[in-house]
């Protein structure tokens, strides 16, 4: 099928490193982990994360709609209109009807689902918000996203764990391709610090437990990796396809040049060993862009810091690519930021193809010494690189993979 | 309400900080004659408004029937006068951390 060229012509970023891209970037690529204590986690197994702070997201969201929006909603909302800015666009004065939005949610509002049922069952039903439903339910980021800006066009909510921003670039992708929209607000968004989730979190195995600073524990593809650190933040990016782009003047940052996706159908936390069924959401994303493994130029990995996550995926990135492309694994820095992840790592992306640079993983001076990959470690490397890949490997085995190249 | 009083025309505190607060509407929109709806305060973020005031002062009202067209000023006398009519069941800080 001959597909129109999809551009990356807006991009918005909230992440525990900054309330923009910007601050974003500059915070990954100084290449040092924001995970701190976190007060309201006090008396958990896991209390500390990395998280969004030093915003008010209410004011910054604004009157009279943040107090029905979780804060996953806020995120997202936030993200989007400097996406939709930085796209150069004024919903003031598009066709909302030929505007997508396209937002994914792993955990959705589980933190207010949490703060309502405990009304409910300390102080009874009065106690309880009228707009308990609104903070809880995935698809909330999308419609609120598209409320603010008069989007009528289609909306929706992918969820695909910790793939579910790729997952949403990638159905965005397909839409503008179909000429079902002419442009597409698409990303992810999460934020489940709070005590039941990081409860789970620590109970599952998949975390890091308390082992002195907080901001020394995720430690992605090291040889002593002792599990995740929890992230929270949103990631958005107008897509259009690359003509209308070039037709009003827009200069992409990048263009998304190809998806793949896959599911190990094996274990709901473990990734298959062999790796071979991520390794297929690869190359399809290769076979999508139509690229050879050896023009990929840096590998975004997903890089959790668990020791099976990054055993397989190094083994599965020295097979893939066996020209050892610059790796770096934002979750260092940043968290995990769960179904939030694919689209903020996304976007990083897209700003090393931008700045022609690499950040450093967090924590790490040289990978397990078993790993034969060329990971970026202790400061931001300087790259000439076109074509990229993120990798992004759910719980759940839900694998995406998405390929984006200089304009 | 009390009809052989003189209308204050003060606006109840715990109004002004929930309106300003949770809210976010401006401090200078906040008149004595403000009404919900010239705040645009919609259904939902008045029944809000109301679970708010129903937790903190213990004061229950139907939203739609005492807030929705009511100004701030009938709404502080409503509530000064529900909470010195009675003892006021006890105040439950209400979490504001989602």
């Amino acid at each position: 099928m001959n597909r129109p060229a999809i551009a990356v012509t807006g991009l918005g970023m909230i992440t525990p490193a900054g309330h923009t891209t910007d601050t974003t970037w500059d915070g990954v690529c100084r290449g040092e982990s924001f995970a701190r204590t976190v007060p309201e986690l006090h008396g958990c197994a896991v209390d500390f994360a990395c998280t969004v702070s030093g915003i008010d997201l209410d004011e910054a969201v604004g009157g009279r709609t943040a107090f029905r929006m979780g804060r996953y909603v806020k995120f997202a909302v936030l993200a989007a209109r400097e996406a939709v800015a930085d796209a150069g666009l004024d919903p003031a004065h598009w066709d909302g009807a030929r505007v997508a939005v396209v937002v994914g949610t792993s955990s959705g509002g589980s933190a207010g689902l949490t703060e309502q049922a405990v009304a409910l069952e300390r102080r009874g039903p009065e106690a309880t918000s009228p707009s308990g439903i609104l903070l809880t339910i995935p698809s909330m980021p999308a419609a609120e996203i598209a409320i603010q800006m008069k989007a009528t066009g289609p909306s929706l909510a992918p969820c695909t764990a910790c793939s579910s921003g790729v997952t949403a670039l990638s159905v965005a992708r397909d839409m503008l391709a179909l000429g079902q929209c002419d442009i597409a607000i698409a990303g992810a968004t999460e934020s489940i610090v709070f005590p039941v989730a990081m409860t789970g979190f620590a109970r599952s195995g998949a975390a890091a437990l308390r082992d002195g600073d907080p901001a020394r524990l995720c430690r992605p593809f090291a040889a002593d990796r002792a599990g995740l650190v929890m992230g929270e933040g949103a990631a958005i990016m107008v897509l259009e396809r690359a003509e209308d782009a070039r037709a009003r003047g827009a200069a992409p940052r990048a263009l998304l040049a190809g998806t793949g996706a896959t599911t190990d159908a094996h274990h709901p936390t473990s990734p298959h060993p062999s790796g071979a069924v991520a390794e297929a959401a690869v190359d399809a994303a290769l076979a999508d862009a139509g690229w050879r493994a050896e023009e990929v130029g840096h590998v975004n990995a997903h890089g959790t810091s668990t020791p099976l996550n990054d055993a397989t995926e190094a083994a599965l990135i020295g097979r893939a690519y066996p020209h050892r492309p610059p790796v770096t694994a934002p979750k260092g820095v940043l968290g995990h930021c769960m179904g939030a992840a694919g689209a903020i790592e996304a976007g990083l992306t897209v700003l090393t193809l931008q700045h022609g640079i690499v950040p450093p993983i967090a924590n790490l001076d040289a990978p397990d010494p078993g790993f034969a990959i060329d990971c970026v470690t202790k400061a931001p490397r300087e790259v000439s690189v076109r074509r990229a890949v993120s990798h992004s490997f759910g719980f759940g085995g839900q694998n995406a993979v998405i390929a984006l190249q200089a304009p | 309400m009390r009809g052989n009083t003189v209308k204050s025309q003060t606006i109840h505190p715990k109004i002004t900080e929930v309106l300003t607060e949770t809210f976010k509407v401006p401090a200078a929109e906040i008149l004595p004659e403000s009404t919900m709806d010239s705040l645009e305060m919609d259904s939902l973020a008045v029944a809000e408004f109301a679970v708010i005031i129903k937790e903190t002062l213990g004061v229950a009202a139907d939203s739609e029937k005492l807030y929705k067209d009511a100004t701030l000023t009938d709404i502080s006398a409503f509530i000064d006068a529900a909470v010195g009519g009675e003892a006021a069941g006890s105040a439950v800080p209400v979490s504001n951390t989602r």
